[in-house]
């Protein structure tokens, strides 16, 4: 199972570009797909979950085209879009039951079964019989992770949520995607990249329609190794650092400020070589793409209290 | 076991698929109905209407001298008018449910959730949650008369459930479809509501509301088919994309329409509307008069059992000829009256007649039966009774120049006026029929 990406270029109505002529290989297993809002990923998702029509350029999934075979594809598909709402006036279970009856699971046994292990897997067995109008956030989010799961899908498209899960549900759920990817095709499209490191075999980061990067996470941070730096810094020194490395991520120390940098030498008295983060490859890779909009993206992690547990972790 | 193939088991490839039209198929589809009638009457306007309607049916049984067919009559206009009106908004409602609970990219990423199937499934779980409103208050009548102690018939019942079934579904449809195909849901609602809005205005209510019922059925009946299709073939396009080519159900859902429009057109020029003005027959029944001392004027008309009767059939016989419709409750009491008066002078060999101004032979059905033998009631053609004034074009009505309903006309053996007893005075009908009677 692989889904093929051939020159597909979408441009919406007064002329903005979802996509620019993208060529991508999808195979099996967990893939991530990283970029900043615009950057095409919920294009590239909507076009192969069959919801819009590409401008141009053809996307297979299994080998059947996602616009001329819609209904081959949407036989093997699970998605979860970004942002979704279910009727309130239904069960868990009883919207699941809906749904399942949209797959096509026609027979009363095997719905029940499908159910109860799509209920299983996003953790609702217990709310099965609640009324949807009353769920939260985070469980909405998982009751629609266990819509997409209802048909066995052999292509999973899941646009993560920014917001909505709790830091042990997330972890639950990038478990459950590394034990369902088998031979499945999984694209997770996410803003929370450090994740990816571990999980994900294969990420694409795209930018304004374009693929920046697409391969494994090991030669995204590979080209960094020995040119990352973390650099404890006064507060003054900021600007002059800035000018001469990529900074990634700014961090406040109890003795003054700790950045982690990009550059090929390292002159500062303070800086040690670190090991590269996903964060760090990825901000790398937009800032070099955006040049002149880098300021933009200078705090990408938030000026935190102490420096970051993986920042900790990993000094050599 | 690895976890991912401990994965693959727990989420083995499907089974138990079947093709659409096999028997687990068609249950499916009945599930999804079911789940959609569920949307219905789990939201709070289902009830606010049941409750409506149920007070509706319960203050109509309880109304002097309302038997079942009048008080089923009564629950029968109330949802085609009322209910119908609400049934747009309501049919709107669930084609906007999608859109408005934000679940229209999952239900359009799955197999089935783009199909045609599911829009028809969609609108028969409306339509169903909207005939059960229409059972609700009919089984709210039929209590009320029970505990009232007035005899039930149960195919009064039965006739006006049967009647609102292509109203209703029409109703539902221009709402669903409208929302549908506009997206909007005010919007489709507005428009449904003008074209709805068109038939209800200058006292037409009984008219648009016989374009429906039971013998005009097919008219209703092919505009709901057609709007639903045409839904269907349109069904996804707003999420640019998600739709299939279903050109064949659009060419469909135009033949439905325009058989629908062409039937409607129909009735409309060769129904029963100002039908005297058109056959020489009824023209010649319309242009008698009643004039002392002269046979009062004589007719051929249908009754309950789609028999033709006429006044001849009861010659050399006293005969108490009424007017009535069930659009005046108070009228309607005028058949109990005969029905009495039949029983009492039945050596006597009175006929007992009941011109029925308002409605059609559906109409006229239940009230016939509930009636029994005493009593023959015929129907009027046409529609003819509305805003309290019997209409120019019923040839009968003409004939006898009924203004107003209950007028009684007493005809001795020869057929000469003997009273005419208007609604004012319907107390002396006992006393004129205990005179007539006697003269021999």
């Amino acid at each position: 199972m692989q889904i093929e990406i051939r020159d597909l270029r979408k441009v919406y109505p007064g002329g903005v570009v979802g996509l620019h002529g993208l060529n991508l290989t999808i195979p099996s297993g967990l893939y991530g797909l990283l970029g900043p809002n615009g950057s095409g990923k919920t294009t590239l998702m909507r076009i192969l979950a069959t919801l819009l029509e590409p401008t141009s350029g053809e996307a297979r999934v299994g080998g059947h085209d996602v616009h001329k075979d819609k209904a081959a594809v949407r036989e093997m598909l699970g998605y979860m879009p970004q942002e979704f709402g279910f009727y309130p006036n239904l069960t868990a279970y009883e919207t699941l039951d809906y749904f399942a009856l949209l797959c096509r699971i026609t027979g009363k046994q095997e719905r029940q079964r499908r159910i109860e292990e799509a209920l299983g897997h996003a953790n609702l067995s217990q709310l099965a019989g609640r009324r949807v109008g009353t769920f939260s956030g985070g469980m909405k989010q998982r009751l629609g992770i266990a819509q997409a799961l209802l048909n066995n899908p052999r292509v999973l498209i899941v646009d993560e949520p920014t917001s909505g899960l709790d830091p042990e549900e997330r972890i639950r759920l990038r478990n459950l995607w590394a034990e369902l990817a088998g031979d499945r095709v999984i694209i997770l499209s996410t803003h929370i990249v450090a994740d990816l490191a571990a999980s994900a075999e294969q990420l694409a980061i795209l930018h304004k329609g374009k693929l920046l990067f697409a391969g494994r996470p090991s030669e995204l941070l590979s080209p960094l190794r020995g040119q990352t730096w973390i650099i404890d810094i006064e507060e003054e020194e900021l600007s002059t650092i800035r000018s001469q490395f990529f900074v990634t991520g700014v961090f406040r120390s109890a003795t003054g400020m700790q950045v982690r940098a990009i550059g090929e030498k390292m002159g500062h008295p303070k800086g040690y070589l670190a090991e590269p983060t996903m964060d760090d490859a990825y901000v790398h890779t937009m800032k070099r793409e955006a040049g002149a909009e880098a300021t933009a993206l200078d705090q990408p992690t938030g000026v935190q209290a102490g420096p970051g547990a993986e920042a900790n972790d990993l000094i050599n | 076991m690895t976890s991912s193939t401990r994965a693959e088991v727990v989420l083995a490839p499907g089974r138990g698929r079947a093709p659409a039209l096999s028997a687990t198929g068609v249950m499916a589809a009945a599930r999804i109905v079911w789940r959609e009638f569920q949307l219905n009457y789990r939201g709070p306007a289902f009830w606010v209407m049941a409750a409506g309607g149920v007070g509706i049916a319960v203050w109509r049984a309880s109304l002097t001298g309302a038997t079942s067919a009048l008080a089923a009559y009564h629950v029968w206009r109330s949802a085609v008018t009322g209910l119908a009106v609400l049934a747009v908004l309501i049919g709107g409602a669930a084609a906007a449910r999608d859109k408005r609970d934000a679940s229209s990219e999952l239900v359009l990423a799955k197999p089935l959730g783009a199909s045609a199937q599911l829009v028809f499934a969609r609108f028969l779980g409306v339509w169903l949650s909207l005939m059960t409103i229409v059972a609700i208050m009919l089984a709210a009548a039929a209590v009320r008369q029970l505990i009232g102690g007035t005899p039930w018939h149960v195919g009064a019942y039965a006739n006006a459930f049967v009647r609102c079934l292509a109203p209703l579904a029409l109703a539902t449809a221009l709402g669903f479809s409208l929302t549908a195909i506009f997206v909007n849901s005010l919007a489709g609602a507005v428009g449904a509501l003008y074209w709805l809005a068109v038939p209800l205005v200058h006292a037409h209510v009984p008219s648009a509301a016989d374009m429906t019922p039971t013998q005009h059925w097919p008219a209703p009946a092919l505009l709901t088919i057609g709007l639903v299709a045409l839904t269907a073939a349109l069904h996804g396009r707003a999420t640019k994309g998600a739709a299939e080519s279903r050109a064949c159900l659009g060419w469909a859902a135009a033949l439905f329409i325009a058989a629908g429009l062409a039937v409607s057109l129909g009735i409309a020029y060769s129904g029963e509307d100002a039908l005297s003005a058109r056959d020489p027959v009824l023209s010649a029944m319309a242009a008698q008069r009643l004039l002392p001392e002269e046979r009062a004027p004589g007719f051929w008309a249908p009754d309950g059992q789609h028999q033709i009767v006429g006044l001849s059939d009861f010659e050399g016989r006293p005969i108490a000829l009424a007017f009535w419709g069930p659009g005046e409750p108070e009228s309607a009491r005028v058949i109990a009256l005969l029905g009495e008066a039949a029983s009492r002078y039945k050596g006597a060999g009175l006929a007992c007649v009941a011109v029925c101004v308002d409605g059609d032979s559906a109409t006229v059905g239940p009230f016939a039966k509930e009636a029994g033998a005493g009593v023959t009631i015929v129907r009027d053609r046409g529609q003819h009774y509305g805003d309290g004034e019997v209409w120019s074009d019923a040839p009968l009505g003409l004939a006898y120049e009924v203004k107003a309903v209950p007028t009684v006309f007493l005809l001795d053996r020869n057929r000469r006026l003997v009273a005419r007893i208007e609604s004012h005075s319907i107390e002396s009908l006992a006393r004129s029929l205990e005179t007539l009677v006697a003269e021999r």
